[in-house]
């Protein structure tokens, strides 16, 4: 009894000292997910891209971009680019890629480009392979734009929240692919923008008063 | 660590020399270990530990400065920082400060000092940049030492000889005359109780020792030029110049205020310091004969400008110069025409209007100009002055100086007008405020007298401005009228970073610097210039003097000051690449031949430009608009 409240005591403790943390203090996996349609019930992961954020950086040495096997391909190989002999050489298995993520993300904070798409493929692939349950803190760089723009009241036009016309704003480079692991590090470069803008001393709490939050993944029960 | 894979980044790199010339396999070696930073605008660099290494700008721009500030170099997309910290240890201590917010790739230290040694050409490449920031590092730094723009305004102390070779009153000719050989100089000050009484040069010797057959043992006092000429260690080089080839001597005695010698100055001293030609030039223009012989002199008026330009003088100044220059021009010119028709029936002023009068002149400028005379002429006389004018315009034209397309010059009857002909223009302008007024009066209000040859030194040219100050500020429709018109070009300034760009004609999708930016501080300037008790009739002397008399906030004036210097410093340098590419002067630039940094700087500029429009609006429109 007593051993569980010093433990909770403990828990509430290092969540107080955190709140205090720097952003850089934390890692982050900055991902992107193709898919094959919108619908997270319907439809599956094509490919993942990503790559991680440590110290402040993005470490470029981190960055992955993996095709699934059960990828069908179908009419959107126009969008993103992945054929289905890519899938026939490339192609994992969707479940071991799933373990993998949720290795990496055991330690850092996921970074998404509009969470609820994001997160809504993730929740359903947990659902389909029975993974265990994972709580996991995310950032949503769009939310972050838009609380943003809340604040500052200035009001943002139609298609003024996609990832290249939020990059625009920033003055980022234009990149021509759109593959996941080019707009996993757009995402990261455009986290790191907003970031910069909010301060040198910006925390992790403030980015995720602005746009984060947090999730469990849950097997089917 | 795996090799990066990610083809943005590869697409990027595969573009940027020296990792173009890496083979594939080479470029994700390089790229092994790469980190990827975002600095904030105004942020410094510390290039300490795993830092210390190669630093590849994605998008920004970045300025490498001294220990102390001074500027070694600006870079932005595509090029590379933190050379000097791998290859010597940052032995000067460079800093780097983001000049906007920069995207940036750091190098893995060990990965790339490997591609160094291993790739000849790549590391070549690299000791090519540093070298190269040396370079510019040692230039700064004797920048700060002297630059050209200050050589004229440099105190004579800097540039005089200290070591004094001397002799009393009563020496011999013969022992002092030993004494300047070994001391292989031409000239000996004379000094008795440490006061100068005179000097002994070559010439004094020759002429009146040898030439008359003197003695040897002839006293020194006896051959001395006594009190000669001479100027205190802080005058300026100008001075000396000046009074050196008024008087004629090659020698001139520095000394203090209690008339003690303490340097000389030689004609040789100021040669070897007198790397500027535009003394030079004015020398030449005024030992000139004919407008032939003055053109021929003045072919090198072009070459003058571009060498102003690439000495980094400061764009004000080039201006000033170049009406200095112009003026004696203007001078000299007048005066051959009184020696060819005999001198003038009456007292005249010749008025200089534009860029001329506002000094801000540059390549390619046009001449404005017309005369004030003393009273009504008669018939003959009138004949006369129309021959001086034809005279003194054409002869500008054959010198460089184009003839007005508007005709706005001296040989144009309408613009020779006596005293009260002129203020009678100038009331009927103010009064109108119609259109045509206007134009007139944006190039006739800016006005400056460079030749009188009566005794009133410009008198009469200060009582006509006097005038017309006296009835702007009468007149506050015309001020309101002057302001609206000030303010119907607006800067070319676009979302983001696109420029709105001329889009038609010859100069498609090019930024016309003169019309669009800095005609718009003049205009702004001579606004604020009316509105002023004193009138200064210089774009920077106005926004001066409007501080002066609170007519403008300090930190509005001091942009806007900046902005001029800035377009104009970017108008020249555009116009001697012209020019030197094709013989004529243009004031167009393309956005596309300019860095980010630079584009961002004359964004601003533009802003700015846009800013003081609209604090003039406020000011001199309320109620009329």
């Amino acid at each position: 009894m007593l051993s569980r409240f010093i433990h909770k005591l403990k828990a509430w403790y290092l969540a107080r000292q955190s709140v205090k943390r720097r952003w850089s203090e934390w890692d982050y996996l900055v991902l992107d997910i193709e898919t094959s349609g919108l619908n997270a019930k319907q439809d599956h992961i094509v490919s993942v891209g990503w790559v991680c954020i440590q110290n402040g950086v993005i470490e470029l040495d981190t960055a992955r971009h993996i095709v699934l096997d059960n990828a069908q391909i179908g009419d959107n190989v126009g969008i993103h680019m992945i054929t289905d002999s890519d899938v026939q050489q490339h192609g994992k298995r969707q479940e071991s890629v799933l373990r993998y993520l949720r290795h990496l993300l055991r330690n850092r904070v996921l970074v998404v480009h509009h969470a609820p798409m994001e997160l809504g493929f993730l929740k359903q692939s947990w659902l389909e392979h029975a993974l265990p349950t994972f709580s996991l803190s995310w950032l949503d760089t769009l939310a972050i734009e838009r609380s943003k723009a809340n604040r500052a009241q200035q009001p943002i036009q139609d298609g003024g929240f996609r990832l290249d016309a939020c990059r625009e704003r920033y003055g980022l480079p234009e990149y021509q692919g759109h593959d996941a692991l080019t707009d996993a590090l757009a995402t990261a470069e455009l986290l790191l923008a907003q970031i910069a803008y909010q301060g040198r001393d910006c925390r992790l709490y403030d980015l995720n008063q602005m746009g984060g939050g947090r999730t469990r993944l849950v097997p089917r029960s | 660590m795996a090799a990066i894979d990610i083809p943005e980044v590869h697409k990027f790199i595969e573009t940027i020399p020296p990792f173009s010339g890496l083979s594939l396999l080479e470029r994700k070696q390089i790229l092994t270990g790469v980190s990827m930073l975002y600095v904030r605008q105004g942020q410094t660099l510390v290039l300490k530990d795993d830092s210390a290494t190669v630093h590849l700008i994605r998008r920004g721009a970045c300025e490498i400065r001294t220990p102390k500030g001074g500027l070694v170099d600006q870079i932005a997309d595509g090029e590379c920082f933190g050379v000097s910290s791998v290859m010597a240890q940052n032995p000067d201590g460079l800093q780097v400060v983001a000049m906007e917010d920069s995207l940036v790739y750091r190098f893995d230290k060990i990965r790339f000092i490997e591609m160094l040694e291993k790739n000849e050409a790549f590391g070549l490449f690299f000791e090519h940049t540093q070298h190269n920031r040396l370079r510019k590092l040692t230039r700064s730094q004797s920048n700060e030492l002297a630059s050209p723009a200050l050589q004229l305004s440099t105190p004579v102390a800097h540039i005089m000889t200290r070591q004094l070779i001397q002799a009393t009153p009563k020496e011999t000719v013969q022992t002092i005359a030993m004494r300047m050989t070994e001391a292989r100089v031409s000239s000996i000050l004379v000094v008795e109780e440490g006061r100068l009484q005179g000097i002994v040069t070559d010439r004094d010797l020759r002429s009146r020792i040898l030439a008359v057959g003197g003695s040897s043992d002839s006293l020194v006092a006896n051959v001395m030029t006594a009190s000669p000429v001479t100027l205190s260690p802080n005058s300026l080089v100008m001075q000396a110049q000046t009074l050196m080839s008024e008087s004629n001597i090659h020698h001139l005695p520095i000394v203090d205020e209690e008339h003690q010698a303490v340097g000389m100055l030689t004609a040789a001293d100021l040669l070897r310091h007198q790397e500027l030609s535009p003394l030079l030039l004015i020398n030449l223009i005024h030992r000139q004969q004919s407008v032939e012989s003055l053109a021929r002199v003045c072919k090198q008026w072009p070459t003058l400008i571009i060498n102003l330009i690439v000495t980094d003088m400061k764009a004000a100044d080039v201006g000033k110069v170049l009406a200095t220059v112009s003026d004696n021009l203007t001078r000299r010119l007048i005066e051959l025409a009184l020696e060819k028709l005999g001198p003038a029936p009456m007292d005249f002023q010749f008025l200089v209007f534009g860029s001329q009068a506002r000094r801000d002149q540059s390549l390619g400028s046009d001449q404005d100009n017309g005369l004030m005379l003393e009273r009504e002429p008669s018939t003959e006389e009138s004949l006369y002055f129309a021959d001086l004018s034809e005279f003194v315009c054409q002869g500008l034209g054959l010198c460089g100086i184009r003839l007005c397309p508007g005709n706005i010059m001296a040989s144009n009857p309408e613009w020779r007008r006596t005293t009260d002909g002129w203020q009678q223009a100038f009331s009927r302008w103010i009064k109108s405020s119609a259109p045509s007024a206007l134009l007139h009066a944006s190039i006739f209000f800016d006005i400056r007298c460079v030749y009188d040859n009566g005794k009133s030194e410009g008198e009469a040219v200060k009582d006509l401005i006097k005038a017309m100050q006296l009835e702007v500020s009468k007149n506050s429709v015309f001020l309101a009228t002057l302001t609206r018109s000030a303010l119907v070009t607006k800067p070319p300034l676009g979302f983001f970073r696109h420029f709105l760009l001329e889009s038609s004609g010859e100069h498609k999708h090019q930024l016309d610097l003169k019309h669009q930016g800095l005609a718009l501080i003049n205009d702004l300037a001579r606004l604020y210039g009316l509105s002023c008790q004193t009138y200064r009739v210089g774009t920077l002397d106005r926004i001066e003097q409007a501080i002066r008399e609170k007519l403008i906030s300090v930190d509005t004036a001091r942009n806007l000051m900046d902005a001029w210097d800035k377009l104009n410093g970017l108008r020249l340098e555009a116009q001697s690449r012209h020019f030197q590419a094709t013989g004529k002067a243009s004031a167009y630039l393309d956005p596309k031949d300019l860095s980010p940094l630079e584009r961002k700087h004359l964004k601003t500029t533009f802003s700015i430009i846009s800013e003081v429009q609209d604090v003039a609006q406020q000011r001199f429109l309320r109620g009329y608009s």
